[in-house]
């Protein structure tokens, strides 16, 4: 930028500027609108659901803003339910074919078709010509770039994550779709629901000159559409008055980015806000204290878990990881630092999981029991050598406390564990030195007992390609879990996965289930889901 | 005089330089932005093929000539989370700052210099104990502590001000405050000692003895003298005007370089932060230069010191 008079002076007039902005975003009308402080609208600046899987993504595009053909039932039994598709069937085992619902508007006003689904799923916005398992790419043909745009070159691995063998998406007609898959796969129902699998418009995204510019204003179907994207500082949507739902019950949603938990519960106190997001559990009662005002709490679809190194000489021994598993007092935990608001699993299984009846009942998280852990490892010979702990400082809520905790509960049965505090997850990764334990969290992604537990500790997960675990029956069983579309055999893969896992030969220790607290207006009478997501369609505002 | 100019010059530049290659090389070595970024459980395939579009692959000595090929070319990168252009990131949140540091130096200077002369005008009166009381409460009082006391008071109980944001001028007077009082603290401090030591010395007795009115004692013959020390210590203010708001920032969610800095260094937006801290390190080198003019202008003898007379 040159120094010239011109520049200087608007360099001056927008410090003045910045001062003098309009109080905006006021309330106009008949709806109301709202404030909602979080510490972190998106992560990677970006609306894309592709670019932004977080927690703090899913919270502010779900259900508000992106929509998919079908669609998880927030406020339900998080299971499936009908969205821009209203029908579906299974021609064989590698192919669903949907029926789109007729009259739905995208923000630009143009019609969802199945053209707007074929691009959803394309090269050109996701796969960047990455290849299928198992197979080849349909129609690659179909999907040439309208203009030259930089996707972000983590997108097609992410994509392939969630959808490693789709061949691509036929429109059959102008409201019917069909997902051609390369293997047979029970769960596609389940990856068109997963954060991710929405329907973007085609002629939006054609029309945008480049990815940034697309990214920060994406039209879709949702009931609120993007207003004004200031990364790092505010996101502001307003009602979309032709939503196929009818019209939204908001005038405005603004999330604003409040970066400290006491300026959030200051600005909730004052009013200025109408929620606060993201309150640790010790915040909790001098909100709920306050006039007006309540806390609420809900499980989301993660769990904290501890997961061991193999590779470490002393944790090479399955009766020490045991030990581990059964020296931790997870109730005093969750007492202790969650006010016991949050609930101990069964084990890597979430309740949702019982809509597809692939929950195991009565499998539990191993029991307290200090004795058992002394006996495990006397019959493992250890001798006090220490066990490294990398720890970050809280990325996770009350993960340091935790740690400490974990820490004085493993001494008391013998185990020695040092705490070596790390910045960020490269340098809990470096594969320079002795890794020991480290902290992980496990999320249920597609509604299948494949997440987390294949994806994360099978063949192809984090934890067996960073080395810290293998196990050839896991792995044999996984494979079960991603090609059987025998429900009953993929059931007593996932009891004998839990069995080896948790166990036999150890990978983690669940910890608990992971919560969010939410301070609100009690005036507003709005239920917070068991997820991240707020959902502030008709159904949930003013119900 | 020229010579002085280049010395000091060449001098800023190799400032610059040295701080910039520092936060390149500590940047890459203390965490991957692949990681960071794409968080713990991406794929290994999207971690790839990022640090790839990246260069981050490379060995550090090839990123480094990369950077500073770049850097000759003034092209400052592009943001890793969004792609945008990094000055273009960084000089959008420089207004906001300015908007509240300018302002802060102002009240700064126009109230901690005054009360600081005053007190020392006027040593051992009930005035002088009240400011030095007041100057070490401003200063010992930590940023993030005055904040959120005064937004207790202002937002929650009176409901006078808002607790945070950016919707207007009133948004920016806690801000400000919270600024203002330690750097007012710190500069009545100086500038009372300073007045002090300047009082005792001979000149003034000299002056007071030839029967000059005590006006013109301080005007001409004190304050000028006690200016030296003032300057460098505005001096730094200045240098800060930039980089001198990250904690209120956080505090009151003010959308400007403070805030950017925390966020790009967290997520290592290597081209980001190597932006930011290269418009830190030039405002810095700058009040500095300025401070090292200002002192000729105050003081005759290093003016004909630089002169060679």
């Amino acid at each position: 930028m040159p120094i010239t008079r011109r520049n200087t002076l608007r360099f001056l007039g927008a410090a003045a500027g910045s001062l003098i902005l309009p109080r905006h975003l006021m309330a106009q009308g008949r709806h109301r609108s709202i404030t909602i402080a979080v510490q972190k609208i998106t992560n990677n600046n970006t609306l894309d659901v592709w670019n932004e899987q977080s927690n703090v993504g899913e919270r502010v595009f779900f259900p508000n803003l992106w929509e998919g053909l079908i669609l998880r039932d927030w406020m339900g039994n998080q299971g499936p339910v009908p969205g821009l598709a209203t029908e579906w069937s299974r021609p064989d085992d590698k192919t669903i074919e949907l029926k789109l619902r007729q009259g739905v508007r995208f923000h630009n006003g143009d019609e969802l078709t199945a053209e707007d689904v074929v691009f959803s799923f394309s090269d050109e916005r996701l796969f960047a010509g990455t290849e299928p398992a198992g197979g080849t790419t349909l129609y690659a043909e179909n999907f040439q770039p309208q203009n030259a745009k930089e996707l972000p070159a983590s997108i097609p691995g992410i994509a392939r994550r969630l959808w490693p063998a789709l061949r691509g998406v036929e429109a059959v007609d102008k409201y019917t779709v069909r997902f051609h898959n390369a293997t047979p796969d029970i769960t596609l129902e389940g990856r068109l629901y997963a954060f991710g699998s929405q329907i973007a418009n085609k002629r939006a995204w054609d029309e945008a000159a480049t990815y940034a510019d697309w990214a920060a204003k994406p039209v879709t179907t949702g009931p609120y559409m993007v207003e004004e994207f200031r990364p790092d500082v505010s996101l502001t949507m307003v009602a979309f008055e032709g939503y196929w739902g009818g019209r939204p019950p908001l005038e405005r949603i603004r999330f604003v980015e409040v970066p400290e938990v006491a300026s959030r519960v200051n600005g909730l106190l004052s009013g200025e806000y109408d929620f606060a997001c993201d309150l640790p559990p010790d915040q909790i009662a001098a909100i709920s204290a306050a006039p007006g005002l309540e806390v609420q709490s809900s499980t989301i679809w993660n769990h904290r878990v501890t997961t061991f190194n193999k590779q470490n000489e002393i944790l090479a021994d399955p009766l020490v990881r045991r030990a581990f598993t059964h020296s931790i007092d997870r109730q005093a935990i969750v007492d202790a630092l969650w006010g016991g608001d949050t609930v101990i699993p069964a084990g890597l299984q979430f309740e949702s999981f019982k809509t597809s009846d692939m929950f195991i009942d009565g499998w539990a998280v191993p029991e307290y029991d200090p004795e058992l852990a002394r006996d495990l490892l006397k019959q493992a010979g250890y001798k006090g050598d220490p066990i490294p702990y990398r720890l970050l400082n809280n990325y996770y809520t009350n993960q340091t406390p935790t740690a400490q905790v974990l820490v004085e509960m493993w001494k008391q049965v013998g185990l020695n564990v040092e705490i070596e505090m790390k910045e960020n997850w490269g340098q809990i990764h470096d594969p320079e030195g002795v890794k020991g334990v480290r902290d992980w969290s496990a999320s249920n992604n597609i509604n299948d007992p494949i997440t987390p537990m294949v994806v994360q500790f099978g063949p192809n997960g984090e934890a067996q390609q960073k080395r810290d675990y293998w196990n050839d029956e896991v792995n044999q069983l996984s494979v079960v879990m991603e090609t059987s579309v025998d429900p009953a055999e993929r059931k007593r893969a996932i009891a004998r996965l839990l069995e080896i896992t948790e166990r036999e030969d150890p990978a983690y220790t669940v910890l608990h289930q992971n919560a969010v607290f939410t301070g609100m207006k009690s005036e507003l009478n709005w239920k917070a889901a068991p997820a991240f997501a707020m959902d502030f369609r008709a159904s949930n505002w003013n119900a | 005089m020229l010579r002085f100019i280049f010395v000091k010059l060449a001098r800023a530049l190799l400032t610059i330089l040295l701080v910039m290659s520092f936060a390149f090389i500590v940047l890459r070595l203390s965490g991957d932005p692949a990681q960071i970024l794409l968080g713990p459980d991406a794929p290994q395939d999207a971690v790839d093929a990022f640090r790839a579009r990246w260069g981050l692959e490379d060995p550090l000595w090839q990123q480094y000539l990369a950077y500073l090929k770049q850097l000759a070319m003034f092209d400052f990168g592009v943001s890793m989370r969004d792609h945008s252009p990094a000055i273009q990131l960084v000089m959008e949140r420089v207004p906001a700052t300015l908007a509240l540091t300018i302002p802060a130096l102002m009240l700064k200077i126009c109230i901690g210099i005054p009360a600081g002369v005053y007190a020392a005008l006027h040593r051992e009166s009930v005035a002088d104990r009240g400011v030095i009381m007041l100057s070490i409460f401003g200063f010992t009082i930590p940023s993030f502590v005055l904040g959120l006391v005064l937004v207790l008071i202002f937002a929650v109980n009176l409901g006078w001000l808002p607790a945070g944001g950016q919707d207007g001028w009133h948004y920016a007077i806690l801000p400000i405050a919270t600024m203002s009082i330690g750097g007012i603290g710190i500069l009545a401090r100086f500038s009372r000692s300073a007045m002090i030591e300047v009082l005792g010395q001979p000149y003034i007795r000299t002056a007071m003895a030839k029967g000059l009115p005590w006006r013109d004692v301080v005007w001409k013959h004190a304050l000028p003298n006690a200016a030296v020390p003032i300057v460098t210590l505005i001096g730094f203010m200045v240098g800060a005007l930039i980089a001198g708001a990250v904690v209120v920032e956080s505090i009151f969610s003010w959308p400007g370089i403070g805030r950017l800095i925390v966020v790009s260094v967290a997520n290592r937006d290597l081209a980001v932060v190597q932006c930011i801290l290269l418009v830190i390190a030039a405002s810095m080198v700058m009040a500095n230069l300025l401070v090292d003019f200002a002192y000729g202008a105050l003081d005759p003898r290093l003016r004909s010191a630089r002169s060679g007379k």
